[in-house]
């Protein structure tokens, strides 16, 4: 991993077209300002690992089992 | 490799694709969905299609074109929930460029744990969004507490 210092007010740049900036250090927390195209997907860690996961999981269904959904629905 | 079944046929326009839950289709390049990004933990791959389940159903198969064995369960989520709308929906309409609101559509993924279909949930936290004139979509994140990524479908 690379590990790089800044201050309050500095920034990196990711490429040519990604800024992060740290706008504001308050005890425990850090405000960062993000600057990227819209085609890069930019998300907090816990919610990026959540959807993720449950689109892992939901790559798992059998065709068996949606025909039994499908039944399942019709009696409700 | 699943990608090596996809054939291309004679005719530009059409490929088919052989694939775990359907058997072989056949593909015209006017039913190609695009998503980009792609989903989040399938982000290389890019092209999909949807397949009714069975007719009188809601569920539909978004069946991927790069990977023969992907496919996710979806569903329209204001089958779930009628007043589904999220705050960002409408930015997300902006960015595809959605002209008309009908040609926006919303599919939330099911997931369904293998044999207990009883126990599915739908992904409202995670929906896809398609521009169904451009066919260009994305998966949209919602960030709004009132809808889980584990939405109960049926009644425990």
């Amino acid at each position: 991993m690379l590990i790089l210092t800044r201050k309050s007010g500095e920034g990196l740049f990711i490429g040519d077209d990604i800024r992060i900036t740290v706008l504001e250090i308050r005890g425990k927390q850090i405000r960062l300002g993000i600057e990227a195209p819209g085609s890069v997907v930019v998300l907090r860690e816990e919610i990026y690992r959540r959807i993720q996961e449950e689109n892992l999981q939901a790559a798992e269904a059998r065709d068996i089992d949606v025909s039994e959904v499908a039944q399942l629905w019709r009696q409700e | 490799m699943a990608s090596n079944s996809q054939i291309i046929s004679p005719d530009p326009a059409v490929f088919s694709l052989k694939t775990r839950n359907f058997g072989s289709i056949e593909v015209r390049a006017d039913q190609i969905i695009y998503l980009e990004p792609g989903l989040l933990g399938f982000s290389q791959y890019h092209r999909y299609v949807l397949i009714e389940h069975q007719r009188e159903t809601p569920f539909l198969w978004l069946q991927c074109l790069d990977k023969a064995d992907l496919a996710f369960v979806v569903i329209d989520p204001r089958c779930l929930l009628s007043d589904y709308q999220p705050a960002s929906l409408a930015q997300a309409s902006r960015d595809l460029e959605v002209e008309n609101p009908a040609d926006l559509k919303i599919l939330a993924i099911l997931t369904i744990p293998p044999g207990k279909p009883q126990e599915m949930t739908a992904n409202l936290m995670g929906p896809v969004v398609i521009n169904l004139k451009t066919r260009q979509g994305r998966q949209l994140i919602v960030e709004d507490s009132q809808y889980s990524h584990k939405h109960r479908v049926l009644p425990g």
